[in-house]
């Protein structure tokens, strides 16, 4: 009841397909049984071929996109060059590990595409634990009926359309076993020369 | 069992707080007013932990006045006055003694013209939102505003509106909260309406 | 006289002269020169570029120019060193304000701040000035696009077109002459590089010695930040004419 990642409520989960990756949430954001608002994203962008999901405390969403912001607008000003995803992964870890003994109550995750255009995914635990993955990460309230979707319906090297497909049906179809997410969803598909953002729409109760 | 308020119109937000200040079964005080000016089109209302509130609403007034102070008069924007508001409650959440405050920020910005509604809760979570409450009231609200909110809504229509509210939080509030004050912020700065 | 004076904590002469920030900005204005021009479309930064040898390993990068956020570029003319901890200052305090207000920081507070920095050293004791003037191009939604300078004493100034650096009177007097209210951006690129190309010593300007950048508005009212490419500049440089008008005289 009080446990701070599940008072908001939120999911989201990154998927790798042929040369593209996926990354999708809910937009939900509440106060428990409340509802608050439906247009509340959870997956920001890093850069064009990065981004990043954050579920749990809405409060710790906020601070950390504002955060990793902060991190990589300086990375990109002192390196003059864009973060690599694993780059960012590693970023990522040692922000969240910085604060071992008071953690973030968030579930992060990366996708993205590397300088060869290699998919990238990961998940993190809240002190910063990296979870590589070569198919899927899940994250937020409905994590456990993500992993039941996505075991159930990812097959490997997907192309962008049906990735898109795969990564929007085990989200709204977990989702919709979540008390404390759903109410809308937006995916985004990372392939080489651009990024598509689809707002899906979903039933809002 | 504070009510605090907030509807966006067309072009102007509504903030309605109630009058009461209660302490344990006693009321103290029936002309309350559980708002502060932080500057000529932004205003905070606030409720929460006796003490707390006034001391962080008045503590984030004198800053967002030191603002424009400090910057020949400008005054800094509800977009940024909700981030900088956001910011001291997130930080303040960590400490030994964080401040138990939740907030709406109506304000008017000046340069796209158009108005807004913050909601900010004592952890740190922001919305900007066309309709708000806090605590209790925003269960009794909620659905009544859902169901007849209109974005398009002049300045009548949501003194309507409001009264709704008030009169469904009166019905069904477990007691008297003295009933509110209103306060409009549009592009004329802020006043209030009697009702 | 000055000996006296100089060579502990910068105190007064009984002149009322500071000399340690005298010779700070004695030294700048041995420094490569730096331009900036106020235009209608947008600003333009103009370096010269005191070192060049072949021996030089660059990776291409420019050394005078330093974008400090998503809406300024400043131009350095004296110690590149000093500069890069005030340029980093800069870019940490540009970050700092929009983690809090998610809104882009206003030129001239950012200014303000380095400012304040610089000041620091010109009167607690023990360390020296910084030895860098800034010509900072910017743009805010409260003033629009802004050209500034700022110098080792901690002064900073609000400019229509301004220089600093080894002949910096001479590009000012220019400057003075040729600058009109309704440049467009083009323009202002043009007046920069036929300035640059009278102040610096050498004759045939090129790529090689000049740093160029501009600020400007997209299409979609979003910022652009340039810092040209020695193609671009020297294709600039071509057609100035500025070249073919040496040969002339």
């Amino acid at each position: 009841m009080s446990d701070p990642s599940s008072i908001n409520g939120g999911s989201a989960l990154a998927m790798v397909g042929k040369d593209c990756v996926a990354i999708a949430c809910d937009l939900r954001l509440g106060s428990q049984s409340l509802g608050l608002a439906n247009n509340f994203e959870k997956i920001f962008k890093i850069n064009d071929k990065v981004m990043m999901g954050l579920t749990g405390l809405a409060s710790d969403v906020t601070t950390l996109h504002e955060l990793f912001r902060f991190k990589n607008n300086l990375y990109e000003l002192r390196e003059e060059r864009k973060i690599e995803p694993s780059t960012f992964a590693n970023l990522v870890s040692s922000t969240l590990y910085e604060k071992r003994f008071g953690p973030w109550f968030t579930g992060p995750l990366v996708a993205g595409l590397d300088k060869h255009n290699k998919p990238f995914i990961c998940g993190f635990d809240s002190i910063g634990c990296i979870d590589y993955a070569k198919d899927f990460v899940v994250s937020g309230t409905a994590s456990d009926q993500l992993y039941g979707m996505c075991e159930g319906l990812y097959q490997p090297n997907l192309e962008p359309e049906d990735l898109f497909e795969t990564i929007s049906q085990s989200l709204l179809n977990a989702v919709d076993r979540d008390t404390l997410s759903g109410w809308g969803a937006i995916v985004y598909i990372i392939t080489k020369d651009k990024v598509i953002k689809k707002v899906l729409r979903t039933r809002q109760d | 069992m504070d009510v605090v308020l907030g509807i966006r119109l067309k072009d102007c937000t509504l903030i309605a707080t109630s009058k009461s200040v209660t302490r344990g079964i006693s009321v103290l005080k029936e002309d309350d007013d559980k708002t502060r000016i932080l500057n000529e089109h932004n205003l905070i209302a606030f409720t929460g932990e006796a003490g707390d509130t006034v001391q962080f609403a008045e503590y984030i007034q004198a800053n967002i006045q030191l603002y424009s102070m400090r910057e020949n008069d400008i005054e800094l924007s509800p977009k940024a006055t909700a981030s900088f508001v956001r910011n001291q409650l997130a930080t303040s959440l960590r400490t030994r003694k964080p401040y138990q405050v939740n907030v709406l920020i109506g304000g008017f910005d000046t340069k796209t013209g158009k108005p807004t509604l913050n909601y900010i809760d004592y952890i740190g979570t922001q919305a900007i939102l066309p309709y708000a409450a806090h605590g209790y009231a925003a269960f009794y609200c909620m659905s009544l505003l859902d169901k007849h909110y209109r974005p398009e809504m002049e300045l009548n229509d949501g003194l309507k509106l409001l009264e709704m509210s008030i009169k469904e939080l009166q019905t069904r509030m477990p007691m008297d909260f003295k009933g509110v004050i209103v306060k409009v912020i549009d592009k004329e700065g802020i006043r209030k309406i009697d009702v | 006289m000055s000996r006296r004076y100089d060579s502990r904590t910068t105190i007064f002469s009984p002149e009322g002269r500071l000399y340690q920030v005298e010779y700070a900005q004695e030294a700048i204005s041995q420094a490569g020169t730096a331009i900036g021009i106020l235009t209608t479309e947008g600003v333009v930064l103009a370096c010269e570029k005191k070192i060049t040898s072949k021996l030089l390993d660059n990776d291409g990068t420019a050394e005078k120019l330093y974008i400090i956020n998503d809406s300024m570029i400043a131009a350095v003319a004296g110690m590149t060193s000093d500069a890069s901890i005030l340029v980093n200052n800069a870019r940490v305090y540009g970050q700092q304000y929009l983690k809090t207000y998610n809104e882009s920081v206003p030129c001239e507070m950012l200014i303000k701040k380095i400012c304040d920095i610089k000041q620091g050293y010109t009167q607690h004791g023990g360390l020296r000035p910084f030895g860098v003037s800034f010509i900072y191009a910017g743009y805010d939604d409260r003033y629009e696009f802004q050209l500034f300078t700022s110098n080792p004493s901690g002064n900073y100034s609000g400019w229509k077109a301004t220089s600093i650096g080894a002949n910096n009177s001479a590009a000012q007097t220019l400057l003075k002459k040729d600058y009109k209210d309704d440049l467009t951006l083009k323009q202002g690129c043009e007046l920069a590089i036929k300035i640059l190309s009278k102040t610096m010593d050498s004759s045939n300007l090129n790529s090689e010695k000049v740093e160029f950048a501009t600020l400007s508005k997209g299409k979609d009212g979003k910022i652009i930040r340039k810092i040209w490419s020695d193609k671009d500049i020297d294709l600039l440089i071509k057609e100035t004419g500025v070249l073919d008008a040496k040969d002339d005289e």
